[in-house]
């Protein structure tokens, strides 16, 4: 057991540090040369050059270079932004409130909901919901994220005036305790829901097949043979021995999660880290874009890493296995 | 041996619904390239002072957009970039998958151990984030956007590959063919690539629906490539007119989705064909 944690947590580290290096391959490879952005086009004086390859440390060898950058992020510095000449860490802070808020709060119900309809499919395995909700999850496992966003704001919002379409709070209203938090919950509605409704599939099929899988299994029939109540066989062995995949899968959605975080804010202009991502794009602000990828790519791997030795106390299997 | 898999294929074609839909929507869609210029109603590049017409209106089907283009036959020579994009990035990954995990899983050894070690490392990296550094560092152009995506996806294809390797090495033939004297290379493209190749092609049709959805998602963000006509980018252009003019995101989302869907049925059909446990009784 504590070997298999070790490995995880070892491949956890590796990849943070292949993410780093794959950063500076790109940055180095990139087309154009930083110094010129800065200068501007009109000045080209060799004194002003060498001063500012100085000041961002790019009179260094390419090995000295990528030290600095990875000693600088693994202190918590992620640089700063060309743009807005301000430190990438305090921008990406003050926006990852907020997507952490719709993150969690749609993954936990994806994970519910989907789990749920699966589990009520695989015990009702061809009835007529059984076929109309896998032919929609077939379909929400087709559809673009973004384009999901639109249209329930086309048909909620634009059409029945339902809900509010933008942003985390109603700017107008500067609301004050519990009917702040109510605001917040009543914008979370929609870009809740469109989450929701895109990682849901996964969890409906993994939970499905894994219950269809383990009831045909030979030791549920000798179970029912004893005569245990069809119930209590549930609750007591097939459950517990299908929710093991869903935990794997809670680890795979998650960085599905993260781009769909990302494009689903811009669709309904949630104030988190994929709107700032939308404006570094178009503002080619590459420190900003380097440093949520990083922070991106960091918490993917500590909630896959946390998510694979769950599992390995979960599964008795593994735990003494290994 | 040819004609063992023509056949098998036919059989499964005729036996499995997900894979005839797949392959007929497929065809169909090859079909709208090829006759393109006759199917589309307008230009699709023609400008006109016609701006956000409803569809039916002044015979537009599905209405224009911001600029008077017509919506349909925009979304008609879309199919071209989509399918595009989809073929060559799907290639591009099927490809290295193939090889390197090829590679690992027959050569095996401290090889294989790094090999996987960097799989599972890219399987654990956020791949669209990566996407969209590099093609807003490197330029949205559609061949970028496409080599990008294939270079990017490869590990879940070398996974498939390198555990088909690892099977097929212990097998008898391939131990008759190193018994014969024929070189580690030799052995890995004429036996264990051939033969262990099929569980990668049904991974790959599915790899060319995450393509086109990428694909999307990077012309939705700004970043597609502006002198093509794409349906993620009729999506993009769409949102500013989600109140007055909900059919330009509508329609070229649902052009998406029913192509996604194709691709989905080919790549599940394919894997019913090549898994021989699956039992066409049971399909439905």
């Amino acid at each position: 057991m504590a070997r298999f944690i070790l490995r995880r947590f070892l491949s956890g580290v590796l990849t943070v540090l292949m993410v780093f290096v794959i950063n500076f391959i790109i940055i180095k490879a990139a087309p154009g040369d930083p110094i010129r952005t800065i200068m501007g086009k009109e000045t080209d004086d060799p004194v002003l050059r060498e001063a500012l390859m100085e000041k961002w440390g790019l009179n260094k060898s390419i090995p000295e270079q990528f030290w600095s950058q990875f000693s600088n992020a693994l202190k918590g510095d992620l640089g700063t932004s060309i743009i807005y000449n301000r430190s990438v860490n305090d921008m990406i802070n003050e926006r990852l409130a907020a997507t952490v808020l719709l993150g969690i709060v749609s993954s936990l119900l994806a994970l519910v909901t989907g789990t749920a309809l699966g589990i009520f499919c695989a015990r009702h395995e061809g009835s007529f919901i059984d076929g109309l909700l896998s032919t929609i999850s077939y379909a929400l496992d087709a559809m673009p994220s973004f384009w999901l966003g639109l249209m329930l704001i086309i048909l909620l919002s634009s059409k029945l005036g339902l809900l509010p379409t933008q942003g985390m709070v109603d700017a107008r209203a500067d609301y004050q305790g519990i009917k702040h938090v109510l605001d917040v919950a009543l914008h979370l509605v929609l870009p809740t829901l469109t989450l929701v409704l895109i990682t849901m599939p996964g969890y409906f099929r993994i939970a499905k097949s894994s219950i269809q899988q383990v009831t045909s299994e030979d030791f549920i029939t000798t179970l029912r043979a004893t005569g245990m109540s069809r119930k209590k066989i549930f609750d007591k062995y097939i459950f517990k021995n299908a929710i093991l995949p869903t935990v794997t899968m809670f680890g795979i959605t998650l960085a599905f999660l993260v781009t769909g975080v990302t494009l689903i804010e811009i669709v309904f202009s949630w104030p988190g880290t994929g709107r700032l991502t939308m404006t570094a794009i178009n503002q080619r602000d590459y420190p900003v874009l380097m440093g949520i990828y990083l922070v991106m790519s960091v918490s993917v791997a500590v909630v896959m890493v946390l998510v694979d030795i769950a599992y390995a106390f979960l599964d008795p299997r593994i735990r003494y296995d290994k | 041996m040819l004609k063992k898999i023509a056949n098998k294929c036919i059989r499964a074609f005729m036996a499995d619904r997900q894979l005839r839909i797949g392959v007929i929507g497929i065809v169909c869609l090859l079909l709208i390239i090829i006759f393109a210029p006759t199917i589309a109603t307008h230009d699709p590049y023609s400008f006109d002072f016609k701006r956000l017409l409803a569809p039916g209106v002044g015979g537009h089907i599905l209405g224009t957009n911001h600029l008077g283009q017509d919506v349909f036959s925009m979304l008609v020579y879309g199919v071209g970039t989509s399918l595009k994009v989809a073929v060559i990035s799907a290639f591009i990954s099927g490809a290295l998958g193939v090889i390197i995990g090829g590679v690992s899983g027959y050569i095996g050894g401290v090889t294989d151990t790094i090999i996987s070690e960097i799989i599972n490392i890219f399987l654990m990296i956020p791949t669209f984030f990566l996407i969209l550094l590099i093609i807003s560092l490197f330029g949205n152009s559609i061949v970028n956007v496409m080599i990008v995506i294939g270079v990017t996806t490869w590990p879940g294809n070398a996974k498939l590959m390198r555990a088909q390797a690892l099977s097929l090495r212990e097998r008898t033939f391939v131990q008759s063919a190193v018994a014969l004297g024929e070189t580690k290379p030799q052995i890995l493209f004429k036996y264990i690539l051939p033969n262990g190749i099929f569980p990668v092609v049904a991974n790959t049709t599915r790899g060319m629906a995450g393509a086109i959805l990428t694909e999307a998602a990077l012309s939705f963000l700004g970043l597609g490539d502006p002198n093509i006509i794409s349906w993620g980018q009729m999506i993009y252009q769409g949102k500013q007119y989600t109140t007055s003019a909900w059919w330009i995101s509508a329609f070229s989302g649902i052009a998406v989705i029913i192509t996604v869907i194709f691709f989905y049925m080919l790549g599940d059909g394919l894997n019913h064909v090549f898994n021989p446990k699956y039992n066409y009784g049971r399909s439905k």
